[in-house]
């Protein structure tokens, strides 16, 4: 929409706090499909529905039966359910419009993620990752847990040990086993701690490829990007790693089929891994090579172009950001609070991250005021320029100073009511989506006759960030009117129309070459 | 007051008044003096237009009306007027003519309304008034929800985005404000001009705010972040009395009061149509699109007529006379072919035109 518009020389990552969200201790925070709403789950099992354009509340999830810290946050496809995880070893679904629990399931361990499958509007599959075991599938219709395979071959019985990682110094620990839906959601993205990727078809519970990460480091985490074409791995050697996506995006097993039957290998690991260099190809790999940090959640930006992620070192707030070819173009840091989420806006330039005190800090573009969007004739500078006047400037009747031709055919058909195709929808998509909660206005009370005090948002004024100029004035009570000056002074006007009218300096300046000239010294 | 009864405010606005011209030689844009044909009413009125008759007079406001605004819903009809209060009236779709009822009065207000718009979902309203506040209504209980402050001056138009989540106003005191309509808040002060904002409206889906004013600048301006996207100026820049965005939101129509219509195109920053014939050098009278029924454009004007061009051709097809004083607001229903239109104190009242021959009996 803004498209024509916007200036796309703008570099499109956030580089400044441009506010921060505070209700409760929020723990993890995940946008809807077009970062209208930004759901948060707390560590008091509640749910917080923030209105993303107006940073206030617009639905809250409140459960009285549970008050266990909810450990991870997922929205349905378009926004009409909200899966949360808690510590209480449960499941919750949620209707977003009406706020009632759809459902709720106990499993046998804390799921730490649960993500809804993104292929179904009014999805009842879910994947769980629990803390110390394979990831399943959960049915949250019937509760029926199906656990999926977390090496390749199988122990037996479709049921996979215990994800057990060996870290380098001989410590055995449990830790999550990563996974993720594709795109689709016909296939689930297992990491495990050999660190070997394995493409499972959930129907059919079987292992359909298997892709090894050169290293052999425990994976972390697993997403996919937005559209499907890039899947970031986070492994414990301390490396990003982004695949491209070679299959398909929809139709995904069908072609696992494909490739299994043409590629001649006999059954087994070394058939699987053939498939799987078909299906994942090693794009980049990001580190920082001077502190050699762990990464914490890290994410793809909207469009794919960016990835981010954040340092997993207690006591500071980094957030990286490197575009997809690998280079590093930013470094975010926040107040000296350790990072436990983070999240890339679906569409604008702005990361949200979660800070482990419970505040959801918004991160934005530093904005420096364009001044040809007030004024079209006024043209910015970068330095000093030597203007050089016209022959005819300051004649009393130059010859450009007559009526331009008119250019413009007013027959032209215009259409005033055709709109373009949402670049968002995707072919398929047939229910209405979610993008926002009613605002009912909260009834002013009948002798509060002041301004409306106490917000949840506030602006920041750290040392880390500096506030959007025309916000902070604005809100101080005085607009400031610079837009008012380049108009009425008609500066840098190097239109033919306009004329030019010479400034005190100007007529200075003139009167001092007639001097030179008179004297003789003119060039 | 400072409503929308331009002429009775002091006048600082001489330096646009300077030199009242008479029509013949108003103000016309040397552009189009090419097109511009000697509009009057024996142009002969396009064969497969069906002229709209005048089907109903409500009266009840006992000052001039200053804006007028049907509920997407199709079902309300709301004015406002200098008179403090705002109305709503409700359409009755049984019969052979759809009529309106009158249903509630607003009072709170103290002093003069200059505008009002409805919600999407049709169930709240919000005004824009003379003593600096804009409120937030009930409309099914006809009761004030809220009010919102921080203008310093006349609050002159307001609007809710397609969400209404957020309502943006335009003051006397320059400034555009964005309002989060669950708390009341002020969420954003744009400065936006350097003198009166005249009119205020959002885009389709609610990205983009335009905004006008005598200071002869339309405005375009990014919903969320606030910051000025596009400035659309021409060589001569008229006070701009009305802005608002077409139906896809490419193109706005905008008010000037050279007695001038035009219809720019936001992304070439050109406009594309002019509409005249019409007078309209005082006031600030608000303009429509027509779509139910072909494309047209409505507005009011201060020789008492409501004026309606064709979209593409700018031909004037037909003139509305009924009211008794200056037609200061205009709007087409959303699926009916109705236009209703509201005039100044001599009047006070708001009448109805429908296209009589387009109904079944």
């Amino acid at each position: 929409m803004n498209a024509p518009i916007i200036d796309p020389l703008q570099g499109d990552f956030p580089e400044v706090i441009e506010e921060y969200l505070e209700h409760g201790v929020m723990k993890c925070i995940a946008f809807n499909r077009r970062g209208t709403l930004l759901a948060a789950g707390c560590s008091d099992g509640c749910c917080i529905i923030w209105d993303f354009e107006t940073r206030g509340i617009a639905k809250e999830l409140r459960d009285k039966d549970c008050g266990a810290a909810i450990t991870s946050i997922c929205w349905s496809k378009y926004g009409h359910r909200i899966l949360v995880s808690a510590a209480d070893k449960s499941l919750m679904l949620w209707d977003v419009l009406s706020g009632e629990k759809i459902t709720r399931v106990t499993l046998q361990q804390t799921p730490l993620q649960a993500r809804l499958n993104p292929g179904s509007t009014a999805p009842s599959l879910c994947l769980a990752c629990p803390l110390s075991s394979a990831p399943m599938i959960v049915d949250l219709n019937t509760g029926s847990t199906t656990m999926l395979p977390v090496f390749f071959p199988d122990m037996g019985n479709g049921v996979a040990p215990s994800s057990r990682n060996k870290f380098s110094d001989g410590n055995t620990s449990f830790t999550p086993t990563a996974a993720c839906f594709n795109k689709y959601g016909d296939l689930v993205y297992v990491g495990n701690s050999k660190g070997e990727i394995l493409l499972i078809d959930h129907k059919r519970i079987q292992v359909c490829a298997m892709v090894p990460i050169s290293g052999g480091a425990v994976i972390k985490n697993m997403v996919f990007s937005r559209n499907g074409q890039y899947l970031l791995t986070n492994s414990n050697d301390r490396t990003i790693r982004i695949y491209e996506n070679l299959l398909p995006l929809k139709d995904g097993v069908k072609a696992l089929d494909d490739l299994n039957k043409n590629i001649d290998e006999v059954d087994g690991v070394e058939k699987i891994k053939a498939v799987g260099s078909k299906c994942l190809a090693l794009f980049r790999e990001f580190q920082d090579s001077i502190t050699k940090m762990h990464w914490k959640a890290p994410c793809f930006s909207g469009d794919g172009e960016w990835v981010i992620g954040g340092s997993a070192s207690k006591g500071e707030h980094k957030i990286y950001i490197w575009d997809r070819a690998g280079h590093l173009v930013k470094i975010l840091e926040g107040p000296k609070e350790a990072l436990i989420d983070l999240a890339w806006h679906p569409v604008h330039p702005i990361v949200v991250s979660v800070s482990l005190t419970g505040l959801v800090y918004i991160w934005a573009k530093d904005y420096t005021e364009n001044w040809s969007a007030f004024a079209p004739d006024f043209k910015e500078l970068e330095e000093n320029e030597e203007y050089v006047e016209r022959e005819d400037e300051f004649d009393l009747m130059p010859e450009t100073e007559k009526v331009k031709e008119s250019d413009i055919n007013e027959d032209e058909e215009v259409d005033i009511v055709t709109v373009e195709k949402d670049t968002f929808s995707d072919s398929d998509m047939s229910q209405e989506e979610l993008c926002f909660l009613p605002a009912i206005p909260c009834p002013d009370v009948r002798e509060q006759q002041d301004k409306c005090v106490g917000s949840s948002s506030k602006l920041i004024d750290s040392n880390h960030s500096e506030s959007p100029l025309s916000e902070e004035a604005g809100l101080n009570g005085k607009a400031t009117n610079n837009a008012a000056s380049p108009l009425e002074e008609d500066t840098g006007g190097t239109r033919l129309k306009r004329k030019r009218k010479p400034s005190e300096k100007g007529l200075e300046l003139q009167a001092e070459k007639r001097l030179e000239e008179y004297k003789g010294t003119g060039e | 007051s400072g409503e929308r009864n331009l002429s009775s405010q002091p006048n600082t606005r001489s330096l646009h008044h300077q030199n009242p011209k008479p029509l013949q030689n108003s103000y016309i844009h040397p552009f189009q003096s090419q097109n511009q044909t000697k509009m009057s009413t024996t142009d002969p009125i396009e064969e497969s237009f069906t002229p709209y008759t005048q089907s109903q007079t409500l009266t009840g406001h006992r000052r001039a009306i200053s804006s007028l605004k049907f509920s997407s819903n199709g079902r309300l009809l709301a004015s406002c007027s200098a008179d403090k209060t705002l109305r709503t009236y409700f359409l009755s779709s049984s019969g052979s003519s759809p009529s309106l009822t009158p249903l509630q009065e607003f009072v709170g207000h103290d002093q003069g309304v200059s505008d009002l718009a409805f919600s999407s979902d049709s169930r709240f309203l919000v005004s824009a008034s003379d003593d600096k506040t804009l409120r937030i209504w009930d409309i099914p209980t006809g009761s004030p929800v809220k009010t919102l402050h921080g203008h310093t001056n006349y609050v002159f138009c307001a609007n809710f985005n397609p969400q209404s989540n957020m309502i943006v106003s335009g003051s006397f005191d320059e400034t555009v404000r964005i309002w989060d309509v669950k708390t009341g808040k002020c969420l954003k002060v744009l400065p936006a001009h350097s003198d009166p904002v005249t009119a205020v409206d959002f885009n389709r889906d609610g990205s983009l705010i335009v905004s006008s004013s005598y200071d002869g600048l339309c405005r375009i301006w990014d919903s969320g972040t606030g910051h000025c996207m596009k400035t659309l100026i021409d060589d001569e820049n008229p006070p701009v009395s009305f802005v608002k965005f077409a139906p896809n939101g490419k193109f706005i129509l905008v008010g000037t009061l050279d007695n001038t219509l035009r219809l720019w195109n936001i992304s070439t920053g050109k406009f594309i149509k002019t509409y005249t014939g019409h007078v309209n050098s005082k006031y600030c009278i608000s303009a429509t699109f027509s779509i139910t029924n072909g494309k047209y454009i409505v507005s009011g004007s201060e020789d008492n007529c409501v004026y309606l061009w064709e979209l593409q051709s700018r031909k004037l097809v037909q003139k509305l006379e009924g009211h008794s004083d200056n037609v200061i607001s205009v709007a087409c229903h959303p699926t009916e072919n109705m236009i209703a239109s509201g005039a100044l104190g001599n009047d006070k009242s708001v009448r109805i035109w429908t296209q009589q021959n387009m109904k079944s009996d």
